[in-house]
């Protein structure tokens, strides 16, 4: 019995030349993909996203031509298709439950990834949130380097807390000279419940930031208008100094970071009349969590 | 791996389903190799754009080297087709030269990709880098991982050839060698597809203005 199928399955396998049209043929749907998807050859931008299925379909192609002629599949016995079949089968339920699973769970994959973002840290570098502060003014734990503080700064009383941002629309916080700034977050999303404040030249300030978050901790950075994601990637290797790089010129001020449930502020005077940005620069959260901020 | 042609081929045993055990047994583990590789692109997939630090896809992915190198393990199928060919027509000088080409096609593969992942780690990419990084070399690591034992085995197969081992008798051992080159071949067809093709250009997380 298998003497006989032997016998069959030699005289079916396709000849030398079949092999070199096969091989031909997967050459040439190579080159026409690559075509496909090249810039210069101009095809790429005509086709937009629908290049997408047509690769995974030409691919397709390829991947059939390969395992039914030069695995035999087409002249072998069933059996062996069958088994390879189910293999491939399982295959892509695993691969559409995995990113079903991690992209669906909760709406836009991104989002989902950013909330849960865990930055990388070194061993032995210091990376605990700072302890809710007291309300009381004081120095903030971390020293500013562009704004030491100076014996002849008259510091503003802080404010009570701001009120829990969890249901504030994003709004302009605008303050007479020397007034507490109040801002929150809101909530869990990644975001500040104002979009924009603004202040006087040469007054100094008390920020307070209460965030309201259950899971992530903040800060507030004040920095050059558009530097904001920069200062933030920058910060990213400096977790010591709470995600903020030390003795950035493009940084004015900026407050501890924050716990979730805690409160902090940070003292400073406006900088010179402008615009300038204010920005969380935790680790992601520079995307989403900042705002302008008008100095007059 | 190879028995001398004057001993009784393992085809004629008999077996419940009619088929060579041996043969069957390389399609069964065919068919969970695709789980692995499905798992480590579905990873690959998910975390897609997902990276919060550069380097992306596209500031490194080199797309007409890597057709370069796709077009070498394609050809490479191709001799390992004119191995099995070349074995079961007891043609032994055949058997020797497409052995041998096809293990150095697939050594020239994995040259491009030593090449690839030095210049990737120069441009500040590695495992730890991002998730970018780290699906990526994952994936691709494996398959290579895969081609270098392909290598190893077809290496094999040639020192046996020049013993005068392989022939029609025993064709069933370059034939099962093929079976899992050409699965390598075909991984890398969706590999391909998938990271070079259409994931090659993706750039940075596409950022909320402000």
């Amino acid at each position: 019995m298998a003497t006989t199928h032997e016998a069959e399955h030699d005289v079916r396998h396709p000849t030398i030349k079949q092999y070199a049209a096969i091989a031909a043929i997967l050459f040439a749907i190579t080159i026409v993909e690559f075509i496909l998807i090249w810039p210069t050859a101009g095809i790429d931008d005509d086709l937009g996203l629908s290049k997408i299925p047509l690769l995974i379909f030409l691919s397709a192609i390829k991947f059939a031509i390969v395992i039914l002629f030069y695995m035999h599949l087409k002249f072998d016995h069933p059996l062996f298709l069958r088994v390879f079949i189910a293999g491939l089968a399982l295959a892509f339920m695993v691969g559409l439950a995995l990113m079903g699973l991690f992209t669906a769970i909760k709406g836009e994959s991104r989002a989902f990834a950013e909330e849960r973002a865990v930055p990388f840290v070194h061993e032995g570098e210091h990376v605990e949130a700072h302890p809710a502060p007291t309300t009381v003014p004081q120095a903030p734990p971390t020293p500013i380097p562009t704004l030491p503080p100076s014996p002849f700064e008259t510091l503003v009383p802080t404010a009570e807390p701001a009120p829990a941002g969890e249901e504030t629309p994003a709004e302009s916080v605008v303050l007479g000279p020397g007034a507490p700034l109040g801002l929150g977050v809101n909530g869990d999303v990644l975001e500040f419940d104002a979009s924009s404040m603004s202040g006087s030249a040469g007054e100094t300030y008390t920020l307070t930031l209460t965030n309201t978050s259950t899971v992530n901790s903040h800060n507030w950075v004040l920095v050059q208008s558009g530097t904001g994601e920069e200062v933030a990637t920058e910060g990213a290797n400096h977790a010591a100094s709470d995600w903020v790089p030390p003795g950035d010129s493009r940084v004015f001020a900026n407050t501890p970071l924050i716990a979730p449930g805690a409160t902090g502020e940070v003292t400073f005077v406006a900088p010179g009349a402008g615009a300038y940005q204010f920005v969380c620069t935790f680790p992601a959260h520079q995307f989403t969590m900042t705002g302008t901020f008008t100095v007059n | 791996m190879a028995h001398p042609p004057e001993s009784a081929p393992l085809d004629h045993h008999y077996t419940t389903t009619g088929l060579n055990h041996r043969k069957l047994l390389m399609w069964v583990f065919l068919g969970s190799d695709c789980l692995f590789f499905a798992s480590l692109i579905a990873t690959y997939m998910v975390y897609r754009g997902q990276s919060l630090v550069g380097p992306y896809p596209n500031d490194i992915i080199d797309v007409p080297i890597t057709t370069i190198s796709t077009f070498v393990l394609l050809m490479s199928s191709f001799a390992m087709v004119r191995a099995l060919a070349a074995t079961n027509a007891n043609d032994q000088r055949g058997i020797k030269i497409w052995l041998l080409a096809t293990a150095l096609l697939g050594a020239v593969f994995i040259g491009f990709q030593i090449y690839e992942f030095n210049a990737f780690k120069n441009e500040g990419l590695t495992l730890g880098t991002n998730l970018f990084g780290a699906t990526f070399f994952t994936l691709t690591g494996f398959h290579g991982a895969h081609v270098t034992l392909g290598i190893i085995w077809l290496v094999g197969l040639f020192i046996l050839s020049f013993k005068g081992r392989l022939g029609p008798a025993t064709a069933l051992d370059v034939e099962l060698a093929g079976l899992y080159w050409h699965f390598v071949d075909i991984v890398w067809i969706v590999i391909f597809t998938l990271l070079y093709l259409i994931g090659g250009f993706d750039v940075g997380p596409a950022l909320p203005a402000g």
